[in-house]
């Protein structure tokens, strides 16, 4: 018995490119018979009436119990409702902050959009802070808009933030690493010494340590983290630990 | 064009110019009286009509064929261009069923695109640019403004859509449209169909 699912077992794990198709179909003449599954498709494919294609280059990805995407390698970001982004405040008209978070176009961010703002008491934002927040509108036909405020008009973390430290710019892969439940690397950075971090989905990344030094030692240790395995990485940093001190 | 077998060759004119005198003829569109005598207001072209009463119609006009104008309260078709949390911009194409040969702007304004849960709508699930919009006219505008529409009926909204994939979505709902290859919904505020063109 031949599942759909089988279709794209053998593709677990590969790299596929855009145009790639998976048939959906029933072959003509065999004797095998398709179930009725339910797929989910995650970013990178997309279904083409009886086919999906792949829109994305990268691997296939699996989750149980049926949903597969494409994981792939992104250093520019599209503003996406509901994701959390560092900011930089480039200008202020009338009511609102001209916010650049590395897309295409400035997001705005109202300023009643912060904790215990009134029309009274306006917020102390700056041109050139950084702020953290999210998306409440960000599609591509309109112009994007954060708010530094949750559902429930709470902070939670958002804001206003880095009076001092460092910003940089990593992939996006990598800040969803940085970003999962049990990230390795996070583990692995919080032995070395104690730091603050700030991880933007943009792929934006705020770090500040007790020193200027332990700041930038930091900031290189992300960039290069990147395309090494797991053990390079610890490697690399067991020996910052003992050469810092 | 038909409009110049039955008349003298046509005449230009500027407005201010001084065209006939009450005697000679009757005073129509985009022209005034002044003194016994009939000016023209438009720039264009002369118009002398024998109307069948005892004195000919003179007035002026851009073209040589009327161009019909929206007026509050007709029923046009229109495209949209662009969007923001608080309205649509949108081009008039067609007043009524007749196509109109320049492109007026006009707007949809968030509170005009529903009749009921003014304040819940979103313009980005209502329409998106490039949709084509049944919408009625509410207000002509001022000079600078363009003209105000409303879509807050059920036989007014979208008409034709197209899906992020690029083929013409098929309405399901009055909120949603389906695209018939990738099977996504997306939501837009949906024109209902009148019964006449429902086939069976």
């Amino acid at each position: 018995m031949d599942t759909v699912h089988a279709r794209f077992k053998d593709k677990i794990g590969e790299v596929l490119l855009p145009g790639d198709v998976f048939s959906l179909s029933v072959p003509e003449g065999g004797d095998c018979i398709i179930k009725r599954e339910k797929i989910i498709c995650g970013p990178g494919l997309r279904r083409n009436g009886e086919e999906v294609q792949v829109c994305k280059s990268g691997i296939l990805r699996h989750k149980q119990a049926n949903l597969y995407w494409i994981d792939s390698q992104q250093r520019r970001y599209i503003p996406t409702k509901g994701e959390s982004v560092i900011g930089i405040v480039t200008a202020k008209s009338g009511d609102i902050y001209k916010v650049d978070v590395g897309g295409s176009e400035q997001a705005s961010l109202s300023y009643l959009a912060f904790e215990g703002a009134t029309k009274r008491n306006r917020p102390n934002v700056q041109v050139g802070d950084l702020v953290y927040g999210q998306f409440t509108i960000a599609n591509k036909d309109m112009e994007p808009e954060l708010v530094c405020i949750d559902s429930c008009g709470r902070a939670n973390g958002m804001g206003v933030f880095g009076a001092d430290g460092l910003l940089f710019k990593v992939s996006l892969g990598l800040v969803r690493r940085l970003l999962a439940p049990q990230s390795e690397i996070v583990k692995d950075l919080e032995k070395i010494f104690p730091l603050e971090t700030v991880v933007g989905l943009n792929g934006r990344v705020w770090v500040k340590a007790k020193t200027v030094q332990q700041t930038l030692i930091v900031a290189n240790l992300l960039e290069t983290c990147e395309n090494m395995t797991s053990q390079q990485r610890q490697t690399l940093f067991k020996k910052v630990a003992e050469g810092s001190f | 064009m038909s409009l110049l077998e039955n008349m003298s060759p046509m005449k230009l004119c500027v407005p201010g110019e001084r065209l006939c005198s009450t005697e000679d003829c009757i005073p129509g569109t985009g022209t005034y009286l002044r003194h016994g005598y009939i000016f023209a207001s438009l720039a264009g072209y002369v118009l002398r009509k024998n109307e069948g009463e005892e004195l000919p119609v003179i007035s002026v006009v851009r073209e040589t064929e009327a161009q019909l104008l929206p007026d509050v309260g007709a029923i046009v078709t229109c495209k949209v261009t662009s969007i923001n949390p608080r309205f649509a911009k949108v081009h008039i194409l067609y007043v009524g069923s007749t196509p109109l040969k320049d492109r007026f702007r006009g707007t949809i304004r968030r509170e005009d695109v529903r009749a009921t849960e003014k304040d819940k709508v979103e313009t980005y699930k209502s329409f998106r640019p490039g949709d084509i919009v049944l919408a009625k006219v509410i207000s002509l505008g001022d000079v600078q403004s363009n003209y105000l529409l409303t879509t807050a009926e059920n036989e007014l909204g979208v008409v034709v859509a197209h899906s992020e994939a690029g083929t013409q979505m098929v309405p399901i709902s009055w909120c949603e449209m389906q695209c018939p290859r990738t099977h996504a919904k997306e939501f837009r505020k949906v024109a209902r169909v009148q019964p006449e063109y429902l086939q069976a």
